[in-house]
């Protein structure tokens, strides 16, 4: 049986696969621009913690970020049950896995040209 | 995830890093086909020139513009009836195609003077346009025309024209995409910012990478003008010259179709600071939280979600209907660049098909980890495949319907499977909510029409039976569902109108109606 943690996480990482876009930008830098600038907002919105949005930089990553927390909430109903530092630990493993998938272990051989 | 080598490839050993199967419990970092390549020689794969990439999908579908070719009559096919970027000025830039109609002399002695005299004749006999976009060849590329001088000239000489041009020859990138590349560079460089445009709402978007075919963007701006959004331009379907030049003046870039147009929105955000929201317009779950995103950002959600309710209401019921019966179906879903992605895991989802393959033309590596990843297991990716891979995979696959271009489309038709229109649509549009359900039925078309059953008989020899002599749709797709399902009271198949769009063009918009202009710097 699969351990219980690996599999939420593997949860949350499919749910980001299947149904976002902003974590296939071209360029690697881009890319860990977005996973940073998105998943620590989620995080701040899963915990209940203070979200900056005064640029519109950040403004459009808040965005996806309240999407994807809500999407989180209502489709993973096991989210309610941990607390505030086990959700940090866990979207801290989320953002380190997307680090993996689409920048560190990405394959894309365009990620790295420097010009778009 | 291993890599897969067609048997009719095995000439051509490299095309086995081109294609993959997903497997159980592999990711992104197990294997990724190559793309973005020259294609191989000795495979003849089924790509468009980088002309063709920058005229013919992005260029052309700004309304009102002569688009003009510099260079051979025959580079300028694709208009009426290839393509299908319509607009609401009469399709002006699909009615009528100008070519300087480049000879061999000219290559020998050179064509700039037949240039300027063909820009000069256009403009004369379509005075009310002021507006043109020149694209190089490959023959007038290759004897170094001069279209930026000739175009000056012609711009000093007539002050009230503005011509944009877009250097982006044939051979200038290994398929269409480098054409999708150069044009957005080249405007960005040459014309965003050259003009001042009128904001006449406090919440302003770019539409980018959308090209309005058979009428998608104008779905979608009616989504946006309901909420009070102005779309200070669409890059480019039913797009106008000018608003394109306004671009660095919206609040929000609104990305539909990266592989396409993702290199402006990059450079807009990079040098004007605007940020680059990524949307999906199909399927009623992504278009969703794409109007979800959009009215947040501006905070006017409840805008959005007054919308998404009213149209789920409206067409949920007419999906399902669909839905019920094309559960299970397996689907090759071949489009060109970005269709992979943006309708592999939705109709999955929302119409119950089983998506078996992915491939793309012309895509980057970039469109192939977002394919993969919204597909299920099992599923082959391929990328730039030839005929004979398309047919090899046919038979190992056994789909019940193709999404795909009409090249292939037609040689699948011979095999005996149906094939859908995936990049002009078989009766669109497909964005929306009820665009999604048009599509719903042209799937449900494809599969059940008795005319591919009854198209694979050979009369001289095959016997004709009794049940196959008379078939309908309805008697194929609903033999074996249940009675519930066949006489459900809430299920119903599509009602919408032929002629979709139209109607959207004389709409009145109660947020953007009375709003007083904001600015007037023109």
């Amino acid at each position: 049986m699969e351990d219980p943690k690996k599999e939420k996480l593997n949860q949350l990482i499919d749910y980001i696969m299947k149904n976002c876009l902003w974590q296939f930008h071209s360029r690697a830098w881009d890319r860990e621009r977005q996973n940073e600038g998105i998943l620590t907002k989620t995080k701040q919105l899963l915990c209940d913690e203070p979200v900056k949005t005064d640029t519109p930089e950040d403004k459009c990553y808040w965005v996806d970020a309240v999407y994807l927390a809500d999407s989180f909430k209502s489709k993973y109903s096991w989210l309610s049950d941990m607390t505030k530092e086990e959700i940090s630990a866990l979207m801290q493993e989320v953002k380190d896995r997307m680090d993996l998938l689409t920048v560190k272990g990405s394959l894309n051989l365009e990620l790295t040209d420097p010009r778009y | 995830m291993p890599k897969h080598l067609f048997k009719c490839s095995e000439c051509i050993p490299e095309r086995g890093e081109h294609a993959v199967i997903k497997g159980e419990g592999e990711d992104l970092t197990d294997a990724l086909p190559l793309g973005y390549l020259n294609t191989i020689p000795g495979t003849i794969s089924e790509r468009g020139c980088a002309y063709c990439g920058a005229k013919h999908v992005i260029g052309t579908p700004m309304k009102d513009v002569i688009h003009m070719s510099h260079g051979p009559v025959g580079c300028t096919y694709d208009t009426w009836q290839t393509k299908r970027y319509i607009s609401d000025n009469d399709n002006f830039q699909l009615k009528y195609t100008f070519a300087t109609d480049v000879k061999e002399k000219n290559i020998v002695f050179g064509a700039e003077k037949l240039l300027k005299n063909n820009i000069i004749e256009a403009f004369k006999a379509f005075p009310e346009t002021k507006r043109m976009t020149i694209y190089q060849t490959c023959g007038t590329a290759l004897i170094g025309d001069d279209i930026e001088s000739v175009a000056r000239q012609v711009m000093k000489e007539m002050p009230e024209v503005d011509i944009f041009v877009c250097n982006s020859p044939g051979f200038a990138g290994p398929s269409q995409s480098g054409g999708h590349h150069k044009i957005n560079i080249g405007w960005i460089n040459q014309k965003v910012g050259t003009y001042e445009p009128k904001i006449t709402s406090d919440y302003v978007i770019n539409y980018v990478g959308e090209y309005n075919i058979q009428g998608d963007q104008e779905v979608m701006q009616d989504y946006f003008k309901r909420m009070g959004i102005q779309v200070l331009s669409t890059f480019t379907g039913n797009g106008s010259y000018d608003d394109l030049r306004g671009m660095h003046k919206a609040h929000l870039n609104v990305l539909e179709c990266a592989r396409s147009a993702e290199y402006i929105c990059n450079e807009l955000r990079q040098r004007y600071g605007i940020p680059r929201l990524d949307i999906d317009g199909f399927g009623f779950e992504a278009l969703s939280s794409s109007l979800r995103k959009i009215g947040l950002f501006f905070g006017i959600e409840d805008r959005a979600q007054a919308i998404i309710d009213e149209e789920t209401t409206r067409w949920k019921a007419e999906l399902d209907w669909y839905k019920e019966r094309l559960k299970g179906k397996k689907v090759c879903l071949w489009p060109g660049g970005s269709k992979l992605w943006h309708w592999a895991h939705a109709i999955h989802e929302e119409m119950g098909v089983e998506v078996v393959s992915v491939y793309t033309k012309f895509g980057h590596q970039g469109d192939m980890e977002k394919g993969i990843a919204r597909c299920e297991a099992g599923a082959l990716a391929i990328d730039d495949p030839n005929e004979l891979e398309s047919l090899e995979a046919l038979r190992m696959l056994k789909p019940d319907v193709i999404f795909t271009g009409k090249r292939p489309g037609e040689y699948v038709k011979k095999v005996g499977v149906p094939y859908l229109n995936a990049h002009a649509y078989h009766n669109g549009p497909y964005k929306g909510f009820e665009g999604w359900v048009r599509f719903a039925r042209d799937i449900y078309n494809a599969i059940y029409s008795p005319m591919h059953q009854l198209a694979m008989f050979d009369i001289s020899k095959d016997e004709i039976l009794k049940d196959n002599r008379f078939l309908t749709q309805k008697m194929l797709s609903d033999a074996n569902l249940s009675e519930d399902i066949v006489a459900s009271p809430t299920l119903r198949e599509y009602t919408g109108k032929f002629d979709s769009v139209s109607g959207l063009r004389d709409k009145k918009y109660p947020y953007m109606e009375y709003k007083e202009e904001i600015t007037n710097a023109v």
